[in-house]
């Protein structure tokens, strides 16, 4: 089952370019931290350096003589931690609302979808910030805030599908076995639930990074830790007479939420039975 | 089709009668059973007042037209959903009484086949997995014993022992059939319910399938409550039928009453629409019904006699008064009023 998934991602272009983008953004953030182990806050050179002027700061330096290069590589971990787990929360918080909501339905139900609601009806960049700024800024509340602000649609998706889910024949069957309700979600249900799942996953990812760089462009990051959205907001006084050191950061945030959604968009289609048939 | 199957086709009387002289509960016993579903639209009255007897070892057929409430009363039995009213007993005891243990137990004692062939396996499991796991669920055997009941399951349902690594999508409709066989018997049951268990099915698989529900039958003395909506499959499987109209059996007796000699007026419809040559012979002069009409709405079903809005014998009567079953022979009843006599 999974093979067949797999080559019919292989077969999609989108997702052949999404994911070659996603992996040499990480190849960068493993081989970067190899060969630039400086600490990225460090004067390393003359300041306001540009790229290809000197060839121990490939990328430049900044007002401060930080290392652009150094920088990227540190804020290129920093996205893809805060974008992967923070998307794993995200499922996760959303998969445990919706499974238990589509499947025992009623007062269940009512009650966490009035909580998912309460959630959707606050946007979510707002809801970041906040709870960033009272939980003190760092990578952790970073990933929890994100986590916790986009579960909702998530759980949308996995209840509905549970909803469908639960009068299929194969799980009646399970039922009249006797299995009990977590077996029965965890290996019955859940399964089938998945793929949507793994595809709103990947949106997530991309658009996790997004915030966690507008919040570092507001000085709501982790102060010890320097992502893409620090280099940018640190650039942009100078951004008329050093565009690069704005410019360098955002083109590798626009390049990794592209590979995400890119990705997403494959998945869908190579999880999409009807797509298969043409 | 008819012939392959009459010559599998044993019969369990003896059997029976010997449980009812012993005093032995019937296995399975309907009692006044009703289901009311509330919809948007209205209350659906799916059954109404039920009274059904199955014992060991029998095959009762459940007959009727498509609507008439045959897969409520399958998930009611199965416990899928509580009744609206009236009782289930099994093997004597009420289903809705018992604790978690006996529930488990009564599981493993009381099994189902589904209609729909493509939704009745789980498209992410494999096979092996699928049948593997009735007996995790009920802890019988390690996991060497586990696999090999799964192989003895696969050979005796007629698939190969590969199938265990295989995946539902890789099958045709007939050899997932097979594998919902073998998982209903994967506990060894008392009761198998088949739901419509042919219906999916070309005419040529019908038959094999049958056959092997009658094969298991004659080896294991499981009983069958197997239900159609075609009158000509229930009768080459059961010794007693029930046909079932809107909710309600109107008529009970054994196979060859039924089929010989059909007092409902709805039999005989069910009867006349049987595209057989032999129909001419069975049916004698008796004049031929042909349904009129659609099976009336279970929102709002007829006052009296359910059937009287399509019955070619309605009188005053029929429209007033709700007629009952009653004994018109030895193990025949009839809910009609001018059926008798
Ligand atoms: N879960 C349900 N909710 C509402 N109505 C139902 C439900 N299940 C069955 N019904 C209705 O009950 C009636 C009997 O259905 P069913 O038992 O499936 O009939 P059969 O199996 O004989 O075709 C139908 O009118 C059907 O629409
Ligand atoms: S009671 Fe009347 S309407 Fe009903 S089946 Fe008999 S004759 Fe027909
Ligand atoms: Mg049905």
């Amino acid at each position: 089952m999974y093979r067949i998934i797999l080559e019919h991602i292989l077969q999609n272009r989108a997702a052949i370019a999404g994911l070659l983008l996603l992996v040499a953004v990480i190849l960068i953030a493993v081989l970067g931290s190899f060969y630039l182990p400086g600490d990225p806050w460090e004067m390393a050179n003359a300041p306001m350096l540009w790229p290809g002027d000197d060839p121990d700061s490939p990328l430049g330096t900044d007002i401060m003589g930080r290392d652009i290069a150094t920088g990227m590589v540190s804020g290129a971990k920093v996205s893809l931690l805060v974008g992967f787990a923070s998307a794993f929360i995200s499922a996760l918080v959303g998969i445990t609302f919706g499974a238990l909501g589509g499947f025992y339905r009623g007062w269940v139900d009512a009650f966490l979808m009035r909580i998912t609601e309460l959630f959707q009806t606050v946007p979510q960049f707002v809801l970041a910030v906040v709870l960033v700024a009272v939980f003190k800024p760092s990578v952790v509340t970073a990933v929890f805030a994100i986590g916790i602000v986009s579960w909702p649609p998530t759980a949308r998706l996995v209840r509905s599908a549970f909803l469908v889910l639960r009068e299929r024949e194969f799980v009646l069957a399970a039922r009249t076995l006797g299995m009990s309700d977590p077996r029965l979600i965890l290996t019955q249900l859940l399964p089938n639930a998945l793929p949507p799942v793994i595809v709103i996953s990947a949106l997530n990812i991309a658009t996790a990074i997004l915030t966690e760089a507008s919040l570092s462009f507001l000085g709501l990051g982790d102060p010890n830790v320097m992502s893409w959205g620090t280099i940018i907001g640190n650039g942009r006084e100078q951004v008329v007479d050093a565009w690069y050191i704005c410019g360098i950061p955002g083109i590798a945030i626009l390049v990794v939420v592209l590979a995400f959604n890119l990705l997403g968009e494959g998945l869908n289609d190579a999880l999409n039975p009807q797509l298969h048939k043409r | 089709m008819n012939a392959i199957i009459e010559n599998h086709l044993t019969t369990n009387v003896g059997a029976i009668h010997q449980n009812a002289t012993q005093n032995v509960p019937p296995l399975l016993e309907l009692k006044r059973l009703s289901k009311i579903f509330t919809t948007d639209a209205g209350q659906v009255h799916a059954l109404s007042s039920v009274d059904l007897v199955l014992q060991r070892g029998e095959t009762l057929g459940l007959v009727g037209e498509s609507g008439c409430g045959k897969s409520t009363l399958a998930r009611l039995i199965m416990a899928l959903y509580p009744p609206s009213a009236g009782e289930i007993l099994f093997d004597g005891k009420n289903i809705a009484q018992s604790d978690k243990a006996e529930r488990l137990a009564r599981h493993a004692r009381l099994q189902m086949v589904f209609q729909d062939p493509f939704s009745s396996l789980n498209p992410r499991q494999s096979i092996g997995r699928t049948l593997e796991e009735p007996l995790i669920v009920h802890r019988r055997g390690d996991k060497v014993a586990r696999k090999a009941r799964v192989s003895w399951l696969l050979e005796r349902v007629g698939l190969h022992l590969e199938s265990a690594w295989r995946y539902p999508h890789e099958f045709s409709g007939g050899q997932r059939q097979r594998i919902g066989i073998a998982r209903a018997l994967a506990l060894r049951p008392d009761l198998i319910v088949c739901d419509e268990a042919v219906s999916a099915l070309d005419v040529s698989i019908r038959a094999q399938i049958l056959n092997l529900l009658l094969d298991l039958r004659a080896a294991y003395g499981v009983a069958y409550l197997f239900i159609s909506h075609d009158l000509a499959v229930v009768r080459h499987m059961s010794d007693r039928i029930a046909v079932m109209y809107l909710g309600k059996v109107v008529e009970q007796a054994p196979s060859e009453n039924i089929w010989r000699a059909p007092l409902h007026p709805y039999t005989q419809a069910l009867m006349s629409a049987i595209p057989s040559p032999h129909r001419k012979s069975i049916l004698g002069n008796k004049k031929r019904i042909i349904l009129q009409g659609d099976l009336p709405s279970p929102l709002n079903p007829p006052s009296g006699c359910r059937f009287q809005t399509r019955c070619p014998y309605a009188e005053a009567r029929c429209r007033a008064e709700e007629p009952l079953l009653q004994a018109a022979d030895k193990g025949h009843t009839v809910a009609c009023h001018f059926a008798i006599g």
